[in-house]
């Protein structure tokens, strides 16, 4: 993501106290970034559709005994100025159907799969996560996401229907109902040994079912939950397992949203660390501190080409400014537009563009940099950098501060970017006693350390069911 | 329903010779209420075997009515891009009250246009991408030649869809799509057939010979595979016996397919009956118990079929519109005047 702020560095992490002496890191890997993470123009670059690219890249987070491989979602192509958006990766696999061929060729791994909740059906979510579910034999999340554009809905039936305001009143209503589906199916709670016939009519969804699949090793999918607005964070608190942030590269701001989550779970009635914190980051490492920060210097020079430069100011600009000189400076005018459209699945939707090219401008006149230099100094924060034993460090800081649970890494290369974790950083964690030495679950609800899911809590668990069930 | 018997039983089918497995799917159970209607989706447990199988073609049924077609789409490019050009598509109809139910919408009216508007829409999007849209042009920075990518601003009578998918052209440019006769009835626009191979019955073998010449006669491009429900002598019992008990439950697989009760000698003289006739591509063997019929078939009827070169086994490495002499289409946008997207 372009974060129109420039990035801070990390200030004195030392500073703040460790909580829980005896954590350990978790870890998962998220395939494959979003923008322009993803470097395809290296040689070791492989296919980015190839089944083989997938497997490799999953079974080496198995490998380093990662808890999850995450696969993002996007309904529609990305477009800017009304034209499909050509200089990053793009085109990918429906990732329910992807993560079903990953199980079959891993054995613990969690597989997460990001659904949205405006453009799909209730059953048919639920029916294929359960499916998934099973058949991995409880190794299956979903990462809710709210997407909820109109310029989506055009590939759907009910088109843009859904007003931005409720995406998470929808969300919420159609967890709910999953999870009724989810625990229709007899077990010790439905001892007569028939179905749960699912009736769920909210204002934004109308459900009535005979569910057909069966329940899972793990109970439900595991629900991740990927969305930063005030709105999200309450429905995360209140519903999900693991929130996928933001925020895990400087650690000061790690903890304010740790600590802003918990007090929400509180207030909806769960123990403080019942909603796991998993940001997504990016590691470089290298032998010296000197080696990693000439990589990471590389790195983003790969993902920031003199095209994605051009194309990342010509957003704020709202014109294509394609004509410039990437190693030049700025545009001497300002942006004509003032507020950006939401239009074309840009991360920018809302943007004032002339504040941010005021800064921007700032910027650049203080440490004298080009239109490509400006671009990768506010692409995002760039993560964790330096050598495999100072990452860890940090690694084990960020967690044992109490700031974070694990970390979801974006490789920057398919499908080798994560042979240096595995094989560099991940024995420094063990060293540390901060990281599993081998998996002592099958399911990726135990691999995380989670309760039993929420609607499933026994006689204590009235609140949350229907803190759980809210909305239908 | 686990993963490693799935994947069990599709392997047996793979190593008996079989050319495609199809996976049956509902999303409302034959028995409401009843764990014995346990299902789970059909191109969730197609692509769990993508790569536990190497030559078998895989064809999940998924219904043209209720589910997104978008979805659809993407799911069945996704499945053979991960099986390597191996899938297919069951197109199928759903009549009633308790689908909508479960979807929270009207039933839908007209069931013949809503299926070929999905199938139409499908085969649009799969050629959304054109086969070389991907340039890596390291030179000027695009990943992708944003002319060889396509919207396909599709509009049906209770739909539309702008497109482009969102995944690639799968391998086979247009996985093999599967009706039964009458199910979706073409053609689509411009004449397009939107039924690679259609399923046929007959309630003796003159029909359902009859019934794949009327498909072929209508369509020389198109395969007509006969079903065949199959209830064989086995594990000690006879087929009359095993079905005598599957009616008890319930009449087992009502229809008009062509069903065969009794030795394996009667199947084959059966399946070469049929085999006689040029128009019948094939058959689908729809077996009353797998893990019953299945060792037989592998045992004493694949082998003789192979023997007389009335079958072969699927080739790894061949696609399955290859095991059913099917080309690869041309992608209908190829060289189109620049579309928008
Ligand atoms: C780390 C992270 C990853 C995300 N990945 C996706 C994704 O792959 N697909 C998607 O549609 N939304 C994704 N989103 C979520 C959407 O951004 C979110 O649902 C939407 O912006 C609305 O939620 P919000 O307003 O609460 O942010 C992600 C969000 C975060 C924080």
């Amino acid at each position: 993501m372009t974060d129109p702020t420039p990035q801070t560095r990390p200030a004195d992490e030392t500073a703040h106290p460790i909580t829980r002496p005896g954590a350990e890191v978790h870890l998962g890997v998220f395939f494959q970034g979003v923008n322009h993470t993803t470097i395809w123009s290296d040689p070791e670059s492989g296919s980015q559709t190839d089944f083989a690219s997938f497997e490799r890249v999953a079974r080496t987070a198995e490998r380093g005994l990662f808890d999850a491989f995450f696969l993002g979602e996007g309904l529609r192509l990305r477009e800017s100025r009304g034209r499909l958006h050509d200089l990053d990766v793009v085109g990918r696999p429906d990732a329910i159907t992807q993560l079903a061929a990953l199980a079959a060729v891993t054995e613990r791994i969690g597989l997460v799969a990001t659904q949205n909740t405006t453009y799909n059906d209730p059953v048919d979510l639920a029916r294929r996560l359960a499916s998934l579910d099973v058949l991995s034999g409880g190794r299956a999340a979903w990462n809710v996401v709210t997407t909820d554009n109109a310029w989506t809905g055009e590939n759907f039936r009910r088109g843009g229907y859904l007003d931005h305001a409720r995406r998470y009143d929808r969300a919420e209503q159609v967890l709910a109902t999953a999870r009724r589906i989810w625990d229709a199916w007899p077990d010790a709670d439905r001892p007569d040994g028939s179905v749960a016939r699912v009736e769920a009519h909210g204002d934004l969804l109308d459900v009535a079912i005979d569910p057909t699949t069966p329940r899972s090793p793990q109970g439900h999918p595991v629900i991740f939950q990927a969305g930063d607005s005030a709105q999200g964070r309450d429905f995360a608190a209140r519903s999900a397992d693991v929130i996928f942030s933001r925020h895990g590269s400087v650690l000061a701001d790690a903890l304010e949203f740790a600590a802003d989550i918990r007090a929400r779970a509180v207030a909806a009635g769960r123990p403080e660390d019942d909603v796991k914190i998993f940001p997504g980051t990016a590691i470089v490492v290298g032998d010296t501190p000197a080696e990693a920060e000439e990589k990471a210097r590389w790195v983003a020079r790969q993902q920031v080409t003199p095209a994605t430069a051009l194309h990342v100011v010509g957003t704020i600009w709202a014109e294509d400014l394609s004509g410039y000189d990437p190693d030049g400076p700025l545009p001497a005018h300002d942006p004509v537009v003032a507020e950006l459209g939401g239009e074309g699945g840009s991360s920018t939707t809302g943007a004032r563009t002339h504040e941010v090219a005021a800064r921007w401008r700032a910027l650049a006149e203080a440490e004298g940099l080009s239109i490509r230099d400006l671009v990768i100094r506010v692409s995002g924060e760039r993560g964790f950098v330096g050598t495999p034993s100072a990452v860890a460090d940090r690694l084990v800081r960020f967690v044992r501060t109490g700031s974070v649970d694990g970390f979801n890494i974006s490789p920057w290369i398919i499908p080798s970017g994560l042979d240096d974790i595995v094989d560099r950083v991940v024995p420094e964690l063990q060293e540390r006693g901060a990281y599993r030495t081998a998996y002592t679950g099958t399911t990726l609800r135990e691999h995380l350390g989670l309760r039993a899911p929420l609607t499933r809590r026994g006689a204590g668990a009235a609140d949350a069911r229907e803190a759980a069930l809210a909305g239908v | 329903m686990s993963g490693a018997r799935l994947a069990r039983t599709v392997r047996h089918a793979e190593n008996a010779g079989l050319t495609f497995v199809t996976f049956a799917d509902a999303v409302v159970p034959a028995v409401p209420g009843s764990p014995a209607s346990a299902r789970l989706d059909a191109v969730t447990r197609a692509a769990f075997v993508a790569r536990t199988t190497t030559a078998v073609g895989l064809v999940p049924e998924v219904p043209t009515t209720y589910p997104e077609p978008f979805h659809v789409a993407t799911q069945l490019a996704s499945l053979d891009l991960t099986a390597s050009g191996r899938a297919g598509w069951l197109a199928s109809v759903t009549p009633g009250d308790a689908a909508p139910a479960a979807y929270g919408r009207a039933p839908v009216a007209d069931l013949d246009r809503e299926a070929r508007d999905v199938v139409q829409v499908v085969r649009d999007l799969w050629d959304s991408w054109e086969d070389d849209a991907v340039v890596r042009d390291v030179a000027t920075g695009r990943y992708v030649d944003r002319d060889r990518i396509h919207r396909v601003d599709f509009v049906g009578a209770s739909f539309s869809v702008v497109g482009p998918l969102i995944t690639p052209r799968p391998p086979q440019g247009q996985p093999v799509v599967l009706a039964r006769s009458g199910d979706v009835a073409g053609p689509g626009r411009d004449g397009e057939r939107l039924v690679d191979v259609v399923l046929v019955g007959g309630t003796d073998v003159a029909a359902a010979r009859a019934a794949a010449r009327a498909v072929v006669a209508a369509d020389p491009g198109a395969r007509a595979v006969v079903e065949v429900q199959v209830v064989l002598d086995a594990a000690g019992r006879t087929g009359a016996d095993r079905l005598a008990e599957l009616d008890a439950a319930g009449p087992w697989a009502p229809g008009t397919a062509l069903r065969h009760v009794g030795d394996p000698a009667g199947l084959l003289a059966l399946l070469a009956e049929l085999a006689d006739d040029p128009a019948v591509a094939g058959v689908r063997l729809l077996a009353a118990s797998l893990d019953t019929d299945l060792p037989v078939l592998a045992r004493e009827v694949l082998p003789a079929l192979r023997a007389d070169r009335r079958t072969a086994a699927p080739r790894s490495g061949a696609t399955l519109r290859d095991h059913l002499g099917l080309t690869r289409p041309a992608d209908r946008f190829a060289g189109a005047a620049r579309a928008t997207a």
